[in-house]
């Protein structure tokens, strides 16, 4: 409850000459009006239930908050739903006005004018109706496959894909064939070389990366994308498992509790799972991270379209712009 | 120059007695009206934003910091009576102690000065039957404030209707490090021995002597009780290996006794350590599942804040104000669209259920 802007006053005065105007007791009267009553012992407790006309009362009471409640998620769902609609709408707009075309010159250029972008850049997707049907799977992989094509395009040399079930780690070579396609369709007959791998997973070269001739033709300048496929089981097992593999070293003496670091960890975890990512986007309507690793998420900036659905260049590309003027302070 | 006539106007009619009765009122009504429906157990507080407040109002940081105190204890009357069991709150990073230093002295002292008037009330928090825990690196706080912090844990321990986390300092990666040291410790300690009037030894004795009865020498050296060292070592050993001495037969090798029953130790298998393993070592163990993490101030990161907690269905929010303008006229969107989506939830779990069962 709001105090009283009397009481506000005399107490932020008494703050400021470092609570030596008010004793204990007078803040404690001011404070009384506001607080809920004390709760009754247990034998006050019985002694009061049998009067029925608190009953009443607490019912009308019920009955006036169950209105109330009503309302207002009436009004919210209205509001909700007309937000949808907008942002839907506008969405679609924007989506319209920044069309890539499948051309990479054009995510070049929109990417030209943003000060800095991420080095590794996070997404989760997710797999809908739980993967039954190769429909949603079909969908997923052409997700990824956009997702990557347009972080090639702009110059984004890693991508991690996060997605909870991890049925894409059973379906890598596949998966990067779709990709390798993706990218010849954006690029053409020189395409970005493409390593696609996974904690614990021999990562895939493209054909055109591992040839030592393809290499040097390309020289410096050409592109290299890796994308990293992760899920549930990157996140709190990989956790756990590392924490087993350290008391196992511990019960052979091998090291002691005081070992187990936090710079350890981190180098084990980066080491076998993946870094930090500079930028997490989310294609859902909110946040949830659904089991997304716990421990590189620190300091990541985290994007998402309000009510958004569906994986779009709009959300790619303005994820990008947030995260171009997010500074980082680190606690200062 | 008008407006800040109009807000002036604004704030005198805000403030009269009618006008503060009628919105005390609506507030009243309006937590009562939400908690009719399903309520958050766990709600996660990120507090950032004091101190941009204070650069844009032109008053000094920690004065920013104090507004912001009071922000909080708003936020936690709304929880509290709302029916919130769990508020964390992130109060003081350990990357925090990079700033300058009167700024950390007047946090510090700000904790130590608000805990302390806490106390003086002590019947403010027995109302709410909140409890104060302090989660985080207790050896970077100063003696003086950590003894104000442990005084006040202790004097509302016994409060268990809600509590108060207060993270102070506290980094999540700390956190997770500390449990995942706190589990290998858990798993490098021998059992303990049940307390049991029976001595092992007593008994191995009696075997050994009934056996060099029978005349079986080799059965007792495959005894595989799974005796600590340490117990052998401080009261038994001196008994045992004077036992094997006297009543082993002279053929069976003593130093199976003496040497390598005392170097056996029988570790908890750690194959057993799961995620609620190291759940149960974190500094909110027993807290009901982080339901929603708040941020204000609209910068969107976790800033390394219950990274553990929040990584699963914690529902995330990021607020655009400044955290002591925060209060229910913030907090009430944020909370009707949990509930939202709360039901949303629920109808999503039942329609594919129904489809199941169609088909």
């Amino acid at each position: 409850m709001p105090f009283k802007q009397k009481e506000v006053q005399a107490y932020r005065r008494d703050e400021m000459f470092g609570h030596q105007l008010l004793t204990p007791e007078e803040r404690i009267k001011m404070l009384k009006p506001y607080l809920p009553p004390l709760p009754p012992k247990a034998s006050q407790r019985a002694a009061l239930e049998p009067k029925p006309r608190f009953g009443l009362r607490r019912f009308l009471k019920n009955q006036l908050h169950l209105l109330v409640f009503t309302i207002i998620h009436t009004i919210f769902s209205l509001y909700i739903k007309t937000r949808q609609a907008i942002h839907a709408i506008s969405n679609r707009i924007y989506s319209v006005l920044h069309y890539h075309h499948h051309t990479p010159e054009y995510i070049e250029r929109d990417v030209k004018g943003l000060g800095r972008l991420p080095k590794h850049l996070s997404v989760i997707l997710t797999l809908e109706d739980d993967g039954r049907g190769g429909a949603a799977l079909e969908r997923l992989v052409n997700e990824v496959s956009d997702v990557a094509a347009w972080c090639a395009s702009a110059g984004i040399p890693q991508l991690s894909i996060y997605e909870k079930s991890g049925i894409l780690k059973g379906y890598l070579e596949e998966t990067h064939r779709a990709v390798s396609q993706k990218l010849a369709a954006y690029f053409g007959p020189k395409p970005p070389a493409l390593s696609m791998g996974a904690p614990h997973l021999r990562a895939i070269e493209s054909a055109f990366a591992s040839s030592r001739a393809g290499r040097a033709e390309s020289g410096k300048d050409a592109k290299h994308l890796s994308v990293l496929l992760l899920s549930a089981e990157d996140g709190r097992d990989s956790l756990v498992d590392l924490t087993k593999t350290l008391a196992e070293m511990s019960q052979r003496s091998k090291l002691g509790p005081a070992d187990v670091k936090m710079e350890l960890i981190d180098a084990e975890l980066s080491e076998s799972v993946m870094g930090e990512p500079d930028l997490l986007l989310l294609f859902g309507p909110h946040i949830e991270l659904a089991g997304y690793p716990p421990w590189q998420i620190r300091l990541t900036e985290i994007f998402h379209v309000q009510d958004n659905q569906g994986v779009g260049y709009q959300v790619f590309y303005r994820g990008l712009q947030k995260y171009a003027q997010a500074q980082m302070r680190m606690g200062r | 120059m008008s407006d800040l006539y109009l807000s002036r106007v604004r704030s005198w009619f805000l403030r009269s007695p009618p006008a503060e009765w009628a919105i005390n009122k609506t507030r009243e009504v309006l937590i009562g009206a939400l908690r009719q429906g399903p309520i958050p157990q766990h709600v996660a507080f990120v507090m950032d934003g004091n101190r941009r407040y204070a650069r844009s109002h032109k008053i000094e940081t920690i004065e920013g910091h104090h507004l912001g105190f009071e922000a909080l204890a708003r936020v936690l009357e709304v929880c509290y009576k709302c029916g919130v069991k769990v508020v964390t709150v992130y109060a003081f990073s350990i990357e925090n102690f990079n700033r300058p230093k009167y700024e950390v002295d007047g946090l510090m002292q700000l904790a130590k000065l608000k805990l302390e008037q806490l106390m003086q009330h002590g019947e403010l928090l027995d109302r709410y039957g909140a409890s104060v825990r302090v989660l985080g690196q207790r050896d970077l706080i100063s003696p003086d404030v950590l003894e104000v912090m442990d005084r006040a844990v202790s004097t509302t321990a016994h409060n268990t209707t809600a509590v108060l986390n207060i993270c102070f300092p506290y980094t999540s990666r700390e956190e997770i490090t500390s449990a995942v040291r706190a589990t290998v410790e858990e798993f490098s300690r021998t059992p303990r021995p049940h307390s049991t009037p029976f001595s092992q030894s007593r008994i191995t004795q009696k075997i050994l002597s009934q056996q060099g009865d029978n005349e079986e020498p080799t059965s007792p050296v495959r005894d595989p009780s799974p005796t600590p060292s340490w117990t052998r070592t401080r009261a038994e050993d001196p008994e045992g290996s004077v036992s094997s001495s006297t009543t082993l037969p002279p053929d069976s090798p003593p130093s199976k006794f003496g040497g390598e029953a005392t170097k056996v130790t029988i570790f908890p298998n750690a194959e057993n350590i799961t995620a609620e393993t190291i759940d149960s070592h974190m500094y909110t163990a027993g807290d009901p599942p982080l339901d929603m993490f708040v941020r204000t101030s609209g910068v969107e990161r976790l800033s390394d804040f219950m990274l553990w907690q929040c990584h699963q269905e914690t529902q995330i929010f990021f607020l655009k104000c400044f955290w002591p303008e925060f209060d229910l006229w913030h907090f009430l969107p944020v909370l009707v669209e949990w509930q939202w989506r709360q039901k949303q939830k629920e109808r999503d779990e039942i329609k594919p259920r129904g489809r199941a069962k169609l088909a």
